[in-house]
């Protein structure tokens, strides 16, 4: 049962990953994007850790994916015209991708785990049964692994400061409305009354 | 509730950190322009993290759950780093007001990125490589797109930011090949257990191989430099002069500490890729600079080959070889700080110019000026007694005692290669005729290049020995010594 | 107080060289001339403290070469030789120095030359105080440059430009010949600290070097190689054909350095290098014979030269061959005491010519002057005094110093030193005969400028006259007062263990000479006066006619031997053409067009190639690096299988 669902989540995840290169339309590449990211947060259900699905799906597709989608459709891209170098280049680099798969499945294939290693591996996740996932993680976040959580927190700031820096312009001549210099404003700037004789008009 | 861990040993970059934050909330809330005085503080914070470092950094020490090291390997390259990045600031901050481009985010960034770089240099292990590494690199395709209406300043900010990622995708790949394989991301795990092993499983290897990949594209060595060019003449003058010192030295630092610590006991199986590349590096550094015509892409084409010879002092894969290239990188600094000092003050009736050709017949114009860029030119084309001479004189006799003399042979035949487009730039400035005279130079810009050309000049005479004494001790604390 | 004699006028010459703009002419000649007095006012008490009261000394000044076993410190030695040659070439150099000040008054690049002269003369102070090998070679090969800046001072002349090469490049042959000397040395003695090496000399004398297969005696290989730079400087027969170009330089210069200090570190040197040479005969016989031949060979062409300076130059050459043959002989304090008031004299004859020429509207050529004595009486008595004591006529100063040298090639009692004599006599004929010849054509007879020159006919002002006449001073009575310290009783006291004496003393043999001997000279220069006045006063149609009964000697002398002939046609042209085969033929048909301009289009290619690589587009750039990444990780995988 469990081999059925992997396969159906990597087929899917796979497939999806597929159409979000090839879909004509960048609107479907975003669509088939979140699929991907579902399928991958069912892969990381099937391997116990919960809390990276959950995260996964609240960040990639919650916030992620719905500004891609956002800016897609905002950017209005013909994605026709983008593609003109990439049947050019498909050849080689289908060649190369498959040199580097190859490649892969052999290293993969004499899978050796260094017999050395043993005594040096890392902190072991522990197991389900003793504490989840998400409490697991909590407990190294913030303790083991507190300065990377604060280079994490710097990188997002410059992210901030760069996103702010790129777009922010202080535009002279934009109206904004003030209430206080609207509620202060006197009568006489408003209204002017003026005497008009009957029967000729203004 | 488990201990505080000790934060001694990475003082100086909490300090860079809450002084980033400091200075960007100065920024934001002063009422005027305030990139003058952020630029200046900004400049006290390097003075002050460099005495930290100094203070605190000498011995080896471990922190942070094994994820943070210092030790004399790591002082003398961040010391590199903030006086590569402090010398490039006071350049930069001129050249803003100069341009009427001066926005005060410019220092906080530069701030954040040499705390990222710290971090790189710091790492001691993959997790905390890749922090740093991203925090150093966003804050620098921020900076190189930072003439936000240039079209070329932007290009060159995306096109950086696009394959930079593309290499931390690579890194990130690697990574989790030598995960996967070993179960730890700890150099000192790593390198305990590569400690006399006979067979490495290949997934490390090949991990080990797209890390390279992704590092190489960092210090821009060949095939993973394309980006270089463009960006460096794209990016805004200062920003260029600032890429082409700190960002290198910090991360041909990181190079050095990640193949000799953790995989120093695999040399046998990266040194031929990292001859590869230092070989194409030479090569392409040489030849592809002949034909440029614009200043900062020379430039590029320049560091590019300067970081092919740094790698061969890292393809020796000893703690001579090491020596050699931070005593080489050391002297690169200078040259290179020295060479955009000038080329910041390329200003001809009211305009920047950066063409090759604008420096025709400066000597006539701007004697001092030409002598100085001529002891520069004199000193990368490798020719004694001037500093670049001495770099070069060390990386190569360490490839020699290590036997790698077919290495060391192309080193000398593509240095002669480079020395064409070097002394034609002398030749330009000495012997053709005299173009539109340049306006004088800034007084920091004159500062810098003052200090950099004595430096050049006497360094036979004077620092030579501190610096490869300093250099020695380095290196070998990267080997446990 | 050395350290001040020596580098006093280092400051000056920095200080006139960088900050002339600043000082001003005036400021730059006043510096350097204060500079340079007082550098000569303190070589006088240290000249006496030296000769006549503690003895040398050294004084170190700093570790300077400190390479694996060879190790240099930068050191003043101080003997009576070094002290010497001090209160000379400062005195001399002061004087000049206030002379170039009226001479040099219409030039417009007065501090150049007056921070050049202050540096040549710290060279050259650096030369005599050297206390190894190095250091000499320093100054020696210093004293070669400033002479070349000196020479081509007026660079806008392309005949200065000419001789001031030709002066470098000469100099050059005989430098290469000092410096395998000095290489030799340190390889022999492993050692280039003088008295190290004189220390241990004695124990060399017999070994023999090897070298291209053949055993060469080492004492007498090395000091002919010495001998060799001696003769390039020292500009004698062979290697002297650029001192008579070299007076292309201003007048001042010539005086200074081509007659009274530079041309003499040649002598210098091989006195100072005597205890070596002591050790060889056949080394001390080739430098009496060069010696000797020099001297009569320069005395018969300075017979027949017109211009003024020539003239002198050729004499300053045979008064060098003079020192040299008395070296040759053994009699070192002779020649270092003739080198002493060849010194005076011979910068008061050069400074007087420049007062003539500058007083002749900068003509330079005898035969158009004449009958200017009236005019210019005070260059005239200088002149004469010069003259007089040249050739070695009783109470000048040469008569004193050139007689010891004469008796002592005499008192050797050898075949070399018979030769030297006689040689030495004819010479004294003919320097007696060309010195009034000198005289006569430029101050006696018609005049034969023209009016305009004749009606400009000046004195020179008080500032070149006083120089002159405390040279004049020196030049009557500077032998007079040397004597008894130099050549006479007192000399082992004032020489003490600067020069060498190994076996019988020469100048204790030249004492015992005959009276005829001791009077020689003296009536032979008379003669020789006798013989100008008959051709240039009484019968001046005798020259001419003497000239058409032996022409081939005439040309023969006109052309001083064909030197420069035999030269250009045996070494320039040959050189000139083989270098143009090598050019055309060998450098731009083979070398540059597989070489450089093969190489550099090559590259160009590849460069272009490279450069097109870089499209600009993104995808390109990042294929390249997945394309790098595939070819390493192949390049793995395949040797992983392999």
């Amino acid at each position: 049962m469990t081999a059925f669902v992997f396969y159906l989540f990597a087929a899917l995840a796979i497939a999806s990953g597929a159409m979000v290169v090839t879909a004509r339309n960048p609107v479907h590449s975003v669509l088939f994007l979140i699929l991907t990211f579902f399928n991958v947060a069912g892969l990381f259900i099937l391997l116990g850790a919960e809390f990276v699905a959950m995260i996964m799906v609240i960040v990639y597709v919650g916030a992620v994916a719905v500004l891609f989608l956002f800016v897609v459709m905002m950017l209005d891209i013909h994605a026709v015209t983008l593609r003109e170098g990439f049947t050019k280049i498909l050849p080689v680099g289908a060649v190369v991708a498959l040199v580097l798969f190859v490649e892969l499945a052999l290293v993969f294939g004499t899978w050796l785990m260094a017999p050395d290693l043993d005594a040096v591996r890392g902190a072991p996740t522990p197991a389900v049964g003793e504490l989840s996932n998400t409490q697991a993680i909590g407990a190294v976040l913030y303790t083991d692994y507190v300065y990377l959580f604060q280079l994490a927190g710097i990188v997002l700031l410059v992210g901030m400061i760069g996103s702010i820096m790129l777009t922010l312009r202080a535009r002279v001549g934009v109206k904004r409305q003030n209430p206080r210099t609207q509620a202060n404003r006197p009568l006489e700037d408003c209204i002017e009354v003026k005497k008009v004789a009957t029967g000729k008009g203004v | 509730m488990s201990e505080l861990p000790n934060l001694i040993p990475a003082l100086p970059e909490i300090f860079l950190a809450l002084a980033g934050m400091a200075l960007l909330m100065l920024g934001v809330f002063r009422k005027r322009d305030a990139t003058r005085q952020v630029g200046h503080l900004a400049l006290a914070a390097f003075a002050a993290a460099a005495v930290l470092a100094l203070t605190f950094g000498g011995p080896r020490q471990v922190t942070f759950n094994g994820l943070f090291i210092t030790d004399a390997f790591a002082v003398f390259a961040k010391l590199m780093v903030f006086g590569a990045s402090a010398a490039t600031l006071i350049l930069a901050l001129k050249w803003m007001e100069q341009e009427n481009a001066a926005r005060f985010e410019f220092p906080v960034l530069v701030v954040f990125a040499v705390l990222g770089m710290c971090a790189m240099i710091s790492a001691n292990d993959f997790l905390s490589l890749y922090m740093g590494l991203e925090t150093q690199s966003l804050a620098l395709y921020l900076i190189a797109a930072y003439q936000r209406d240039a079209t070329r300043s932007t290009e060159a900010g995306l096109k950086y930011f696009v394959l930079g990622a593309l290499a931390s995708g690579l890194f990130l790949y690697g990574a989790s090949l030598i995960y996967g394989f070993t179960g730890t991301t700890n150099f000192d795990s790593l390198a305990q257990g590569f400690e006399g092993a006979e067979t490495v499983s290949p997934g490390v290897v090949v991990g080990l191989v797209f890390i390279i990949c992704a590092l190489a594209f960092k210090v821009s060595a060949v095939p993973f430099h394309m980006w270089t060019p463009d960006v460096y003449e794209g990016a805004p003058t200062p920003v260029t002069a600032f890429f082409s010192v700190a960002p290198k030295v910090a991360a041909l630092a990181l190079f050095l500490r990640v193949m000799s610590a953790p995989f120093g006991d695999l040399l046998a199986q990266w040194q031929q890729v990292i001859v590869a590349i230092s070989v194409a590096s030479m090569m392409l550094g040489g030849f592809a600079a002949i034909v440029q015509t614009n200043i900062k892409r020379l430039m590029a084409y320049s560091s590019i080959g300067h970081v092919g010879y740094a790698l061969v002092g890292l393809a020796v894969g000893s703690a001579e070889g090491i020596g050699g290239v931070l005593v080489y990188m050391t002297i690169y600094l200078f040259m290179n700080v020295g060479t955009f000092a000038v080329i910041l003050s390329m200003r001809a009736n009211g305009r920047l110019v950066e063409g090759i050709n604008d420096l025709s017949g400066l000597s006539k114009n701007r004697p001092v000026m030409a002598a100085a860029l001529a002891v520069m030119m004199f000193s990368m084309a490798g020719i004694p007694p001037f500093a670049g001479f001495f770099g070069k004189f060390f990386i190569f006799k360490a490839a020699v005692d290590a036997g790698l003399i077919p290495l060391a042979v192309v080193g000398v035949l593509t240095s002669v290669v480079a020395a064409f487009y070097y002394l034609r730039i002398v030749k330009i400035i000495y012997f053709d005729e005299a173009g539109d005279q340049f306006e004088p130079m800034t007084a920091q810009a004159r500062l810098v290049l003052g200090i950099a050309s004595v430096f050049v000049a006497v360094f036979f005479l004077f620092p030579l020995p501190q610096i490869v004494l300093a250099a020695d001790t380095a290196a070998k604390a990267l080997f446990g010594g | 107080m050395t350290v001040a004699i020596v580098f006093l006028p280092l400051l000056g010459a920095i200080l006139a060289g960088l900050f002339g703009r600043f000082l001003g002419r005036r400021g730059s000649q006043i510096l350097t001339c204060l500079l340079l007095a007082v550098s000569a006012l303190l070589s006088i008490p240290l000249l006496y403290k030296v000769g006549f009261g503690s003895g040398p000394f050294t004084v170190v000044l700093l570790d300077w070469i400190h390479v694996g076993t060879f190790n240099v410190s930068w050191a003043l030695k101080v003997d009576t030789l070094t002290a010497v040659m001090l209160f000379t070439v400062t005195m001399i150099s002061a004087l000049v120095h206030i002379y170039s000040i009226g001479y040099m008054s219409h030039d417009p690049s007065v501090p150049r030359f007056m921070s050049y002269l202050s540096l040549f003369t710290f060279f050259m102070l650096m030369l005599v105080t050297a206390d190894n090998l190095v250091q000499m070679f320093f100054g020696w090969e210093g004293v070669g440059l400033s002479s070349y800046l000196l020479i081509g001072f007026w660079s806008d002349r392309p005949s200065a430009n000419a001789a001031a090469i030709k002066a470098f490049v000469v100099n050059r042959v005989g430098d290469f010949g000092f410096m395998l000397g000095i290489a030799g040395i340190y390889l022999s003695f492993d050692s280039a600290h003088l008295d190290t090496i004189f220390a241990a000399a004695p124990a060399m004398a017999g070994q023999s070097l090897h070298l291209f297969g053949m055993d060469l005696p080492l004492i007498t290989t090395l000091c002919l190689l010495l001998f060799l730079g001696a003769m390039g400087k020292s500009a004698q027969i062979g290697l002297h054909t650029w001192l008579p170009d070299a007076m292309e330089g201003p007048t001042p210069v010539s005086a200074l350095i081509h007659a009274a200090t530079m041309v003499t570190a040649g002598v210098f040197m091989v006195a100072r290098m005597s205890p070596l040479f002591e050790l060889s005969e056949a080394a001390l016989s080739t430098v009496a014979f060069i010696g000797a031949t020099t001297a009569i060979f320069a005395a018969t062409v300075a017979c027949t030269q017109n211009d003024i300076k020539k003239v002198i130059a050729y004499s300053t050459c045979s008064q060098l061959g003079y020192m040299f043959f008395a070296l040759g002989v053994g009699a070192y304090p002779a020649a270092i005491f003739h080198l002493m008031t060849h010194a005076f004299f011979k910068a008061m004859l050069f400074l007087g010519a420049g007062s003539v020429i500058h007083a002749m509207s900068d003509e330079q050529d005898m035969r158009r002057m004449g009958g200017i004595w009236k005019n210019i009486k005070v260059t005239y008595a200088i002149m004469w005094i010069g003259s007089l004591s040249l050739a070695g006529l009783p109470v000048f100063a040469g008569y004193y110093s050139k007689d010891m040298i004469l008796e002592a090639a005499w008192g050797a009692h050898s075949a070399i030193g018979q030769y030297a004599f006689w040689m030495g006599a004819a010479a004294a004929l003919l320097t007696a005969f060309y010195s009034w010849r000198l005289l006569f054509m430029t101050f006696h007879g018609a005049p034969r400028a023209d009016e305009k020159v004749m009606a400009h006919i000046h004195e020179s002002p008080l500032v070149m006259l006083i120089p002159l006449g405390l040279l004049a001073v020196g030049a009557v009575f500077a032998g007079m007062a040397g004597y008894d310290a130099f050549v006479g009783e007192d000399r082992m006291h004032f020489w003490k263990a600067a020069l060498a004496v190994v076996g019988p003393d020469p100048i204790e043999a030249a004492h015992h000479v005959g009276e005829a001997v001791k009077l020689l000279p003296v009536v032979i220069a008379l003669v020789g006066i006798g013989v100008a006045y008959a051709f240039y006063m009484a019968r001046p149609a005798w020259p001419g006619r003497l000239a058409a009964m032996l022409p081939g000697v005439y040309r023969l002398l006109l052309n001083k031997w064909y030197f420069d002939e035999a030269y250009e046609a045996l070494f320039i042209r040959p050189a000139f053409a083989l270098g143009r085969i090598l050019w055309k033929q060998g450098d731009v048909g083979i070398i540059d067009r597989l070489g450089p301009d093969g190489v550099s289009w090559a590259a160009r290619q590849v460069a272009r190639r490279t450069a097109r690589l870089q499209s600009g587009y993104v995808y390109h750039y990042a294929f390249a690096m997945i394309i790098g990444l595939a070819v390493f990780v192949t390049a793995y995988v395949i040797g992983m299988e392999g």
